[in-house]
C-alpha cells in the first residue's frame, strides 16, 4: 500500500436476494498509487466485491467508504465520477450511434458545460489512442479491441480516480493483452489512477500488478505484494489458482536455491547465473 | 495413411473484405495426432476451423479457391449431416453454444439429428458422460452450469456423434483456470485412450504444448510454420517475431540454450516437472 | 421447508409428488382447466377452481412465499377490471346506482359484471401459476413433444426460453453497466427515463445479434437440418425419461370428463350461470335489492 487511502472496505458482507452469502467479512483498503489484481476462482466473490466498490451493490452489512463517502448513501452519479467500472464485454456498455457521443455521454450526463465536455472527450480519446477517423463510426461495427478502448474512454471521460477493469485480457491474444495492460500501467503511473483488475491471467498479474488480493468463498484470503502471494502455492490452491508457470518452476526447484516468489523468466535467468 | 484433413492451396475471402482470411493454405492433419494451431487474433484460425467442418462455405458467403479434403473427400461433396459425423467442432463461447434446456438434452441433440436409435443413444451416453465427467450435471438447466462445465458438455455433445476428427476453436479462452484444466484433461484422455484426431486452436499454450504432436503457426492467413512440437518451439525467435509468446518454462530453457548453458541437442522441456528435472541436472553439471 | 429452484418463468420445488405425473398431463391441465372459467359465470364455482388449485399447490410442495411475485399481477388485474367496468364505464341512467364517490355513480349491474369477470380471470391466473410453479423448462418441452407438436416448434420454444434466460441475464448486466456510467434515473424527468430505453435496447440487441451467429453455427455443426413442419421421426430420447402411466391416462380422462360435465351443466341445464348463482344473491342483498 502506498499513499493516502481512497477506498476503505470495512467488514463487508453481501447477501443476494435469495439468501446466498457472496461476501462475508471482507476488509481492505485502496490507496493512491495502488495497482491491484483481484484473483480467485469463479464464485470467490471478486466480481461481487468490485461491484461494491462503486455502489453497484450496496453492502448487506459493513460498509465501503470512497473518498469519504459511504456507498450506501451516495448517489450513483457521485460514485461514477470517483470509481469507474469497465465491464468485460464492451457490448454491455456501448449504446450511442457514434464514438464521440458515446464518450461524451458521461460528462453530458453530469451536466458539464459543452466546452468542458469537448475537452474531456478529447482528453480521453488521446489517452486511449483512438484516431479521429473513428469518431463518426457506430461502436457496434468496430473490432473488439477498439470497442474496448471506446468503453474505457467513456469511463475515463468521467475522470474517476479508481478504474476497475473486469477481465482485461480474456479472449485477447498476447500482443493485445500486453497493449491493454501497458495502457493500464500508463493510467496508473502517469495519470495517477488507482487501477484494479479482476483476472484469471496469472502471468499478466505477475508482470503488471504490484499487489494482489486473493479471494476464496467470499472472503479475502490474502492481501499483499504479488511476489509474496505467488510464493505460497498452497494458499493459492485453496481457491484453485496456480501461479504462472515460471513461478511453478522456481518452486519445483526451490531445493536448488530458486526463490519461490520468482515472477519472470528474466528473474529466473538471473538466479540461474548467480547459482551456477 | 490418408490424412484426416488436407488443405490444398486453400484460399478463402469473406464477401465484403479486401484481404482473404486464408491464403494458399497447404496443410495435412494426420489421423490420430493432436495438432495445435496458434497465431495472433485475426490470423484466420477460426476460418480454418470452420473450413474443416463445412461452416465455411455453407454458412458464410465468400470466394473459395483450392480444396479441403476430409478423409480424402472434398468438404463440398458432403451433406452437413454427413460432415458433422466426420468433423466435430467445439466453439469458444460456452453460452452461445448451449441451445437446449438441460445438459442431457444438449448432449443428445446431435445424436438425434443424425438419426441414431434409442439404444445407440443410450450406449453413447454411457461412454461420453463419464469421459467428460458431466454425470452430476445431467438434469441441470444451462443457467445452473458454469462456463467450464458448459464446455465439457459441448465436448460431450460433439463426441457423442463419434466424429473421427474433433476441432476446438479456442475452447478455454473464456474459462477460469480450473475450467481450462478440466477441458484439457478430457482432451488428454481422448488422446491416450482413443487416439482421436484432435485439432486445438489456442492462445494459452501451457496445457496445449505438452499435449500437441504437431504445431502450426498461422499468421495473417498464411501457414508460416508446421512442425512437431519440440522442433517448432526451437524456432522461438520466429515465434516471438510473429506475436506468439511461449509458456514460461519453454522460454526459460530456450534462453538458457541461446546463452550456451543448455546442451544444444537436448530437447526443451515442456512441463514444470521435466523442467525442474533438467534444472537439477544442469546445476549438478555446473558444480 | 421446501427448497425452491429458480427457473426462467418462476420457482419450482426441488422435490415434489407432482413430478410423478407426466408433463403432458400438467400441460393438459393448464390448457383445459383454463377454459373452465370461460364457461362458468357464477363466481362461487370459479372460486372453487381457485381452491382446487391452492390444494394442488400445497400437494406439490410449492412454497407459498415464492408465489408473492404473482400478487401484483392479480391485484392490478382486479383494479383494471373494476375500474374499467365502473369508473370508465360511463354514465348509464338505466342502471341502478348503488353508491356514489365524488359525484360519480357506481352501478349495481356494473359491479356485478366486474365481480363476474374478475372471478373468471383469477382462476386462469392461478392455473397458470400452478403450471409455472410445477414445471421446469424441460417438462414443457416434453409435454409438447409427447403431444406430437412438430419438432421445429418445440425447438423454437426451447430456444425462445433459452434466449429469454440470456436476455434476462444480459439485462441485469446492462443495467449495472449503465449505472457505472453515472446513469441514475431516480427523480429525473420522463425524457431522461425514456433514454433509459435506448440504453438497454441497443446493448441487448448487440449482444443478441453477435450471439445469434454462433447459436446458428452450433446447431448446424451438430447436423440439424430444417425439415419444416413435417414430423420427420426423431428418436425423442428425452421422452424415454418419462413414463406415461395408467394414472396419467386416468387424470387426462378425468379432466376431460369435468369439461364435458361443465359443458352439459351450462349448455344443457343452465347451471353455473349468474342467475343461479348463490354468491350473486348474497351480493344483491348486500348492495340493496336486485332486479325485480
Amino acid at each position: 500500500m502506498n499513499g493516502t487511502p481512497y477506498v476503505r472496505v470495512e467488514n463487508l458482507v453481501y447477501r443476494y436476494l435469495d439468501g446466498t452469502e457472496a461476501l462475508r467479512d471482507v476488509s481492505f483498503t485502496l490507496a493512491d498509487g495502488d495497482f491491484v489484481a483481484l484473483i480467485g476462482q469463479n464464485g470467490s466473490g471478486k466480481t461481487t466485491v468490485s461491484k461494491c466498490l462503486n455502489g453497484l451493490f450496496k453492502p448487506t452489512a459493513g460498509r465501503v467508504i470512497v473518498d469519504g463517502l459511504d456507498t450506501r448513501t451516495t448517489s450513483i452519479t457521485d460514485m461514477a465520477v470517483r470509481v469507474g467500472y469497465v465491464f468485460q464485454n464492451p457490448d454491455h456498455q456501448l449504446f450511442n450511434s457514434n464514438v464521440w457521443d458515446e464518450i461524451a455521454y458521461g460528462p453530458r450526463n453530469i451536466q458539464r458545460p459543452a466546452d468542458e465536455v469537448k475537452a474531456r472527450v478529447e482528453e480521453a480519446v488521446e489517452v486511449v489512442g483512438l484516431k479521429p477517423e473513428t469518431f463518426d463510426q457506430h461502436p457496434f461495427f468496430l473490432p473488439k479491441g477498439l470497442r474496448q478502448r471506446v468503453a474505457i474512454a467513456s469511463i475515463l471521460a468521467l475522470r474517476p480516480k479508481v478504474i476497475i477493469v473486469d477481465e482485461p485480457t480474456t479472449g485477447q491474444d498476447m500482443k493485445q493483452s500486453l497493449e491493454i495492460m501497458d495502457f493500464l500501467t500508463h493510467l496508473h503511473k502517469d495519470r495517477g489512477h488507482i487501477v484494479v483488475i479482476i483476472t484469471h491471467d496469472m502471468p499478466i498479474v505477475a508482470r503488471y500488478a504490484e499487489r494482489v488480493v486473493l479471494m476464496a468463498r467470499g472472503q479475502g484470503l490474502a492481501d499483499g505484494p504479488t511476489r509474496d502471494i505467488f510464493a505460497q502455492p498452497e494458499l493459492l490452491a485453496q481457491t484453485f489458482v496456480e501461479p504462472p508457470q515460471i513461478t511453478q518452476l522456481a518452486q519445483a526447484a526451490a531445493a536448488l536455491g530458486f526463490a519461490p516468489g520468482t515472477l519472470s523468466v528474466e528473474e529466473m535467468l538471473r538466479q540461474f547465473e548467480a547459482l551456477r | 495413411m490418408t490424412a484426416a484433413i488436407r488443405f490444398e492451396a486453400y484460399t478463402w475471402r469473406y464477401t465484403g473484405t479486401q484481404e482473404p482470411a486464408l491464403k494458399n493454405v497447404n496443410l495435412d492433419i494426420e489421423q490420430g495426432t493432436v495438432v495445435g494451431i496458434i497465431g495472433p487474433n485475426g490470423s484466420g484460425k477460426t476460418t480454418l476451423a470452420y473450413s474443416m467442418n463445412g461452416l465455411v462455405p455453407n454458412q458464410y458467403r465468400g470466394a473459395r479457391k483450392g480444396s479441403v479434403y476430409v478423409m480424402e473427400k472434398e468438404v463440398m461433396d458432403f451433406s452437413q449431416a454427413q460432415l458433422c459425423q466426420q468433423v466435430g467442432l467445439v466453439f469458444s463461447d460456452p453460452e452461445a453454444q448451449f441451445t437446449a434446456m438441460t445438459v442431457e438434452d444438449e448432449v443428445v441433440f446431435g445424436m438425434e439429428n443424425i438419426g441414431l436409435t434409442l439404444d445407440e443413444i443410450r450406449a453413447r451416453l454411457d461412454w461420453v458422460v463419464p469421459l467428460t465427467e458431466i454425470e452430476p450435471l445431467m438434469d441441470k438447466p444451462p443457467y445452473e452450469v458454469s462456463g467450464g462445465q458448459k464446455q465439457r458438455v459441448a465436448l460431450a455433445s460433439v463426441l457423442a456423434m463419434r466424429p473421427p476428427v474433433i476441432v476446438l476453436d479456442e475452447p478455454t479462452s473464456m474459462l477460469d483456470p480450473l475450467g481450462r484444466k478440466r477441458v484439457f484433461e478430457v482432451l488428454g484422455r481422448l488422446k491416450r485412450e482413443y487416439q482421436s484426431t484432435i485439432v486445438v486452436i489456442e492462445h494459452s499454450l501451457e496445457y496445449l504444448v505438452p499435449l500437441a504432436d504437431v504445431m502450426v503457426l498461422l499468421y495473417h492467413g498464411e501457414v508460416l510454420l508446421v512442425d512437431e512440437a519440440l522442433p517448432f518451439f526451437e524456432r522461438m525467435d520466429d515465434l516471438l517475431a510473429h506475436d506468439v509468446f511461449p509458456p514460461g518454462v519453454l522460454e526459460f530453457f530456450y534462453r538458457l540454450k541461446v546463452a550456451g548453458h543448455y546442451p544444444v541437442p537436448s530437447p526443451l522441456p515442456l512441463t514444470v516437472p521435466s523442467g525442474a528435472m533438467q534444472l537439477r541436472a544442469l546445476m549438478e553439471v555446473a558444480r | 421447508m421446501a427448497v425452491m429452484h429458480k427457473t426462467i418463468l418462476g420457482y419450482v420445488p426441488d422435490v415434489s409428488p407432482i413430478y410423478r405425473i407426466h408433463p403432458f398431463v400438467r400441460l393438459f391441465f393448464l390448457l383445459v382447466v383454463s377454459l373452465f372459467p370461460m364457461l362458468i359465470s357464477a363466481p362461487e364455482w370459479n372460486l372453487a377452481i381457485i381452491l382446487v388449485v391452492i390444494l394442488l399447490l400445497s400437494y406439490s410442495k410449492v412454497r407459498f412465499a415464492t408465489l408473492k411475485l404473482y400478487i401484483p399481477v392479480s391485484i392490478s388485474m382486479g383494479v383494471l377490471i373494476f375500474s374499467s367496468y365502473t369508473i370508465l364505464g360511463g354514465r348509464h341512467p338505466e342502471f341502478r346506482t348503488v353508491f356514489t364517490v365524488l359525484g360519480f355513480p357506481f352501478y349495481y349491474e356494473r359491479i356485478i359484471a366486474a365481480v363476474e369477470v374478475y372471478a373468471r380471470v383469477l382462476p386462469m391466473i392461478f392455473v397458470m401459476v400452478l403450471f409455472l410453479s410445477t414445471s421446469r423448462e424441460r417438462d414443457m418441452l416434453v409435454a409438447m413433444r409427447w403431444a406430437r407438436v412438430p419438432f421445429v416448434i418445440t425447438y423454437l420454444t426451447a430456444m425462445a426460453l433459452r434466449a429469454v434466460g440470456m436476455v434476462i441475464e444480459d439485462f441485469s448486466v446492462v443495467r449495472q453497466a449503465e449505472k457505472a456510467r453515472g446513469f441514475d434515473p431516480t427523480g429525473k424527468s420522463l425524457a431522461y427515463k425514456l433514454r433509459q430505453f435506448v440504453m438497454y435496447i441497443v446493448p441487448l440487441f448487440a449482444l443478441a445479434l453477435r450471439r445469434s451467429d454462433e447459436f446458428a453455427n452450433a446447431i448446424v455443426a451438430r447436423g440439424y437440418s430444417f425439415t419444416g413442419l413435417q414430423n420427420v421421426s426423431r428418436p425423442d430420447y428425452v421422452l424415454t425419461k418419462y413414463r406415461f402411466r395408467r394414472m396419467d391416462g386416468v387424470l387426462v380422462a378425468a379432466i376431460s370428463l369435468v369439461l364435458v360435465l361443465i359443458l352439459a351443466a351450462r349448455l344443457g341445464f343452465g347451471y353455473l350461470t349468474l342467475e343461479t348463482s348463490a354468491v350473486l344473491r348474497l351480493l344483491e342483498r348486500w348492495l340493496g335489492g336486485g332486479a325485480t
